[in-house]
Formats: structure tokens, C-alpha cells, sequence
């Protein structure tokens, strides 16, 4: 079970860490983790109540075809609950930053689309959304900085899922969900 | 020679030893990196099963289009289903152009719009020439502290539309935007619905049942979920013959009207 580089075969799993990420890198882990799982945990359970608000949010992008755009609706709130649930519970850690990593980024490019397209839409990021927001313009900017950040932890957590106090370290023997 | 040979025996009993001990961590290796590929994909199954159960749920739960309960279908008066005319349908027959607006009672923007261009629309739909018509929706029921007011506001109009006709409909669409609460309050109260219903001309014993049931919820609904299949991102939206303006002032609007005109 030891995942001392002195016991483990050369070269197969344990890799040696440069001094700073051994250091904190770690409690780096636990804190994206916390931050993230907190941020999916609330922006689903606020957008679970209402799904035909959910599905006006992601209509009122006008990115994605008709045909899906219930579908995206009901599923995104129920994602990123399970999602949230997951990074705090620290359960398939990698998976799961992969995961948030795919959404940010399709966030941003969301946002930034809307706003390239002169739309004035409100974010529906946490909730509401749909509608027309006059002074949209103004904060898409901030919430693709706040995208951004976020996106930036979950990718730390792709290259360094593990992390203390995480259900994976009881679960899973190697590093690679 | 003797001592020479055994200590190479040893050497080499030693190599196949280690190289043992390499091959059974190696395998070790291999076993664990399958139990854990094997945990992680059960789980993600799991999950993935959890997710989508409760999608399924939450798209029985969604009551847009079907009206939770409510069977009423569009008030009487209303034209093409969810819209108000300024203008009596017969006289709007001959009318060329065509100019909608997507409001939300409780958006303040769509205020500002009926101050600056209420006049213009109204100057318009006497001239004969241009149909106005308003389409009421409701997505700003989350900015009413839960007390849904786009909803209930709507439901007032749709609930004079159908009593009294367009006309009442039409004056109670004005009240509402001269006597517009500031986002995020509760609104208007059913009560203070009911007095401006009245006061546009509509008999109180008739009207307050159906304001404080929000019969019209379903048209409500329907309205908004068409409205967004219409590609209306929000409010106001003004569309002159189809197309939609990209700046709501008024000289945008005659501009357009005007164009429209020549066409």
C-alpha cells in the first residue's frame, strides 16, 4: 500500500514531485475541491427547482438546437449536483475535474459568445435566466473571469486528483479515475 | 576458480530473484490499476444513472406548456392566441405593417419603452395602416420575492381580455406600466390587480375569482414558451413585419415603421 518512491517499482506509479507541489499541492487539492464542488453544489440545487427556467437559460443562449435544448435543461441542474456532491466528497476526483473542466469551458464560450452576438441575456449561471437583462453587457465580463478561476482549479485537480480527505483514497488504489 | 564460480552463481541467483520480485510488483501493479479502473467505472455508471433518473424527473416536472392544472385556454379576445390588438381585428385587415411587443409587466426596460414610444404605438394604431399588437409574457416571476407578479399580472390582463375585450385589456396593459413595482418587490397585490381591472373597466365580481386563481396560467405559460420559440431572448422585444429591432428607441421604431411602409 505504500506509495513510498523507496518501496515502489521504479518508474511504474510514484513519480517524484518537485518540493512545492509535495508541500502544499495537496491542501491546494482540498481547497479547489471545497471551492468547487461548493460553486456546482449551490448553482444546481438553485436551478433544480424550476426546470422550465433551466431550459429557458439555455434556450436564451441560442447556441444549441431546439431539438436538445429541453434535454441540456433538465439534465445540466441534476449534473452538477451529482457533480458538486462528488469533488467534495473528493469520490472520482479526476473524472470529475475533467468533467467540471468541459463545462467551464463550454461556459465561457457560452457567455462569450452571447455577449460577442450583442445578446442581453442574464447568465442563468445560478438560477433565473432567460430573460433579457439590460445591463447583461456589463457583467458577462466578470462572469467569465469567475469561469475562468474556476476553470483553473479544476484542471489543477486533473493533474493532481489526489488529495486528503477524499473518499478516492479508501476507494481506488491508483490515480488514474 | 571454486570460490570464483559460486560467487557468480550468487550474483546470478540474486539478478533472478530481484527480476522475480519485479515481475509479481509488476503484476500487483496491474491488479490494483484494474480494481481501480473497475471501482471507478462502476461508480461513474452509478452516478451516471443517478443524473439521469433525476433528469427524467425534472422533465415531468416542467410545466411549461402544459399549465399545471390549469385547463383555460386563451382568453377570449385575444388574437393568434397570446397577443392584444391595439386595434379592432376588422379594421386591422387592411393594415400593411405589423409591429409586436414582447413585454414583461414586471421589466423595467419594457416601462421605459411604454413611456418613451406608448404614444408613437397608439398614434399608429389609429392611422389604420399599422397593427399593433402586444405580447404579454412572463419570465421575471423569480424577481417578485415569489410572489410570481409577471405571472399574476399577466393572468389580470388575460383575465380582462377575456371579460371585457381588448379595449379594458389595453387600458389595464397602461395602468400596469404607469403603476410598475420596482424589481425585486413583491409587486402588486391581487388586491391592487383587481382595483386596476376595475378601473379599466371591468366588473369586480367577474374578475376577482379568476385574478386570484390565476386562471389564465396555462396561457401564461404557453405564451412565454412560444414567445421563446419565436426567438424572443427577452424584453422588450419589438418586431416591425417580422424583423426585430436591435435598438428599442422610438426613432428606431418609426425608422422601421417607415421602412416597412414603402415596402
Amino acid at each position: 500500500m505504500s506509495r513510498d518512491p523507496a518501496n515502489g517499482p521504479p518508474g511504474a506509479t510514484t513519480k517524484v514531485r518537485p518540493p512545492v507541489g509535495r508541500a502544499i499541492g495537496p491542501w491546494l487539492g482540498v481547497a479547489a475541491r471545497m471551492v468547487l464542488g461548493g460553486v456546482w453544489l449551490v448553482a444546481g440545487l438553485l436551478k433544480v427547482p424550476d426546470p422550465a427556467e433551466s431550459v429557458r437559460a439555455v434556450r436564451a443562449y441560442q447556441l444549441l438546437p431546439e431539438s436538445i435544448v429541453p434535454t441540456v435543461g433538465y439534465v445540466l441542474p441534476v449534473l452538477e449536483i451529482v457533480l458538486g456532491i462528488c469533488l467534495l466528497l473528493g469520490l472520482l476526483t479526476r473524472a470529475g475535474a475533467v468533467l467540471s473542466s468541459l463545462l467551464l469551458a463550454a461556459f465561457v464560450i457560452a457567455i462569450a459568445a452571447a455577449w460577442a452576438r450583442g445578446l442581453e441575456i442574464e447568465c442563468g449561471c445560478f438560477g433565473g435566466g432567460g430573460g433579457a437583462d439590460a445591463g447583461a453587457s456589463a457583467t458577462y465580463a466578470w462572469e467569465i473571469a469567475r469561469d475562468v478561476v474556476l476553470l483553473g482549479l479544476s484542471v489543477w485537480l486533473v493533474w493532481r486528483p489526489r488529495t486528503p480527505w477524499a473518499v478516492d483514497n479508501r476507494l481506488l488504489l491508483e490515480e488514474t479515475v | 576458480m571454486s570460490k570464483k564460480q559460486s560467487r557468480m552463481t550468487k550474483q546470478a541467483n540474486a539478478q533472478r530473484a530481484a527480476e522475480r520480485a519485479a515481475a509479481v510488483r509488476r503484476e500487483q501493479e496491474k491488479d490494483r490499476r484494474r480494481r481501480t479502473v473497475l471501482v471507478g467505472a462502476v461508480a461513474i455508471g452509478v452516478l451516471a444513472l443517478i443524473v439521469g433518473t433525476f433528469a427524467f424527473v425534472q422533465s415531468v416536472r416542467d410545466s411549461a406548456g402544459e399549465g399545471a392544472g390549469q385547463v383555460a385556454g386563451a382568453p377570449d379576445g385575444a388574437v393568434d392566441e397570446y397577443a392584444v390588438s391595439l386595434v379592432a381585428e376588422g379594421a386591422a385587415g387592411a393594415a400593411s405593417v405589423t409591429v409586436e411587443v414582447y413585454e414583461d409587466f414586471m421589466c423595467p426596460v419594457c416601462g421605459q419603452f411604454e413611456a418613451d414610444a406608448g404614444d408613437t404605438l397608439r398614434e399608429y394604431a389609429e392611422s389604420g395602416d399599422v397593427q399593433v399588437r402586444y405580447r404579454p409574457i412572463s419570465f421575471l416571476d423569480r424577481a417578485s420575492n415569489g410572489t410570481e407578479y409577471s405571472t399574476r399580472s399577466m393572468n389580470a390582463v388575460g383575465v380582462v381580455l377575456d371579460e371585457n375585450g381588448p379595449e379594458a385589456a389595453l387600458e389595464l396593459h397602461d395602468a400596469l406600466f404607469a403603476n410598475q413595482p420596482a424589481e425585486n418587490t413583491d409587486g402588486l397585490s391581487d388586491e391592487e390587480l383587481i382595483e386596476l381591472a376595475v378601473e379599466a373597466g371591468a366588473d369586480r365580481a367577474a374578475v376577482t375569482q379568476p385574478i386570484e386563481d390565476v386562471k389564465f396560467e396555462r396561457w401564461v405559460d404557453d405564451a412565454t414558451a412560444a414567445s421563446q420559440n419565436e426567438g424572443v431572448g427577452g424584453t422588450p422585444t419589438v418586431v416591425v413585419n417580422g424583423e426585430k429591432l436591435e435598438d428599442n428607441s422610438v426613432e428606431a421604431l418609426t425608422a422601421a415603421v417607415e421602412r416597412a411602409r414603402e415596402e
